[in-house]
């Protein structure tokens, strides 16, 4: 039932093609903001690039997101969307691994813009990259599934999942921008497994609460 | 002012009161531990319990959300905004009375100093908190998502207590407090947890006074 949800979900995006389109042009226009703003310092931008990109992550993971829910709103979708025949937990796992998967691709592609416009070195181990792209994506959506769920029926829904998010995922913006400028030095991955840790844990403990708690969050 | 006019209510002002009064002319005519920081060392006993106050208010936000998901009684629903609200108010004298010892104990206002940024991001997600109150949809709907946001910010707390903790390994937690703690002046203990008894009588106080102005709102 997971994958039908799923697909019910990657289905829409394939025929509207909305949701990831405008979170590659969103990440891309930060990208571009990002790298006029640091001309005055084109070589300090290697220093801060971890952390800008975990930045151009978490701002289009937060359109990913709203867009996401959205679509369960209009048409009175949402009453068929719990209504499917398995636990809400499900419904919200469902949830979790499509919003990974547009929140993937949509890195998959500013990514390489990202690393072109800031004039960023590429020689380190990719594994490592997908590796930490992967874990941190996983706790944003994780957490993110989640907030997007308590704010589905709010009047500010817009402004409150960024609100909500930011500080609720800091431990993933700290332990992924540590990871990747680790990476970006080329120390090996050993040394910053505490650090994949923390974005492990994260994506585990949010991910079984949210589990736990979507049938109270969706309920008629 | 209903609530005062309970016998046991006003015991409990009371003691509230005398309390907070002999706590606050202790640490006014206390010689300063530390004489380096003089007379800002004595915010010690004061801002050490209200952090630790305001920590337990935010448990027991936690503690009331996981009640109401469990017996939707709606007092377990007041009790948890009547701690949220007053556990803020907490955290806000923590942030301010953090920076104003932070200054002569290590000459910045904010040295990033893990407990403080827990705090900091802590009282982030509870004005989000407030925010969702306000704005989240129907009041039925409100509670539920509050009851599982109070509990999602205090499953953070670890998280991002270890990821600001080594984020910046520099930064040690509290270095000063080990002289507060020294088996040969056993007073400054002592002092610590009286401040600490009356925080905490003084809290519990607000609260009961909360939740009993919001029940009332309800049935009138």
């Amino acid at each position: 039932m997971i994958f039908h949800l799923v697909l019910k979900d990657l289905k829409i995006e394939w025929r509207s093609k909305e949701i990831i389109t405008s979170m590659f042009i969103f990440g891309l226009s930060i990208t571009l903001i990002f790298a006029l703003a640091f001309q005055v310092a084109p070589n300090l931008i290697r220093t801060f690039a971890p952390g800008l990109l975990w930045v151009v992550i978490l701002f289009t993971s937060v359109l990913g997101l709203n867009r996401l829910f959205s679509l369960e709103k209009e048409d009175q979708a949402l009453w068929s969307w719990v209504a499917a025949p398995v636990s809400r937990g499900t419904v919200y796992i469902a949830k979790v691994i499509s919003a990974f998967i547009f929140i993937i691709m949509s890195e998959l592609l500013f990514i390489i813009p990202f690393f072109i416009f800031l004039n960023l070195p590429s020689n380190f181990s990719f594994i490592s990259f997908a590796l930490i792209l992967f874990l941190g994506t996983g706790a944003i959506v994780s957490v993110g599934c989640l907030i997007s769920g308590i704010t589905l029926q709010a009047r500010l829904r817009d402004v409150l999942i960024p609100i909500l998010l930011f500080p609720s995922a800091s431990p993933v913006a700290i332990a992924a921008t540590k990871c990747t400028g680790l990476l970006f030095n080329q120390i090996p991955l050993v040394n910053y497994l505490f650090w994949l840790l923390i974005l492990g844990s994260f994506f585990v403990i949010f991910g079984l609460f949210g589990y736990l708690v979507f049938n109270q969050i969706v309920e008629e | 002012m209903s609530f005062f006019k309970h016998r046991n209510n006003l015991i409990h002002a009371g003691i509230a009161l005398t309390l907070s009064v002999i706590n606050i002319y202790i640490i006014f005519t206390l010689d300063p531990p530390n004489l380096a920081q003089g007379v800002f060392g004595n915010i010690f006993f004061i801002h050490v319990p209200i952090a630790w106050s305001a920590f337990l208010l935010y448990f027991a936000v936690m503690v009331c959300g996981i009640f109401y998901l469990t017996n939707k009684s709606i007092k377990w629903d007041y009790r948890g905004l009547a701690f949220a609200e007053v556990g803020t108010i907490f955290m806000f004298l923590v942030l301010t009375t953090g920076p104003i010892w932070a200054k002569p104990a290590w000459g910045h206002f904010w040295p990033w100093e893990p407990r403080l940024t827990t705090s900091l991001i802590l009282f982030l997600i509870f004005l989000g908190y407030f925010m969702l109150r306000e704005f989240g949809g129907n009041p039925e709907q409100v509670s539920r998502y509050a009851a599982v946001l109070g509990i999602l910010a205090f499953l953070d707390v670890p998280l991002i207590f270890f990821s600001v903790k080594f984020w910046l390994p520099k930064m040690q937690s509290h270095p000063q407090v080990g002289q507060y703690f020294s088996s040969a002046n056993p007073m400054s203990t002592y002092l610590i947890i009286f401040s600490f008894i009356s925080m905490i009588i003084i809290s519990s106080l607000m609260v009961r006074f909360r939740t009993n102005i919001l029940s009332m709102n309800h049935t009138s």
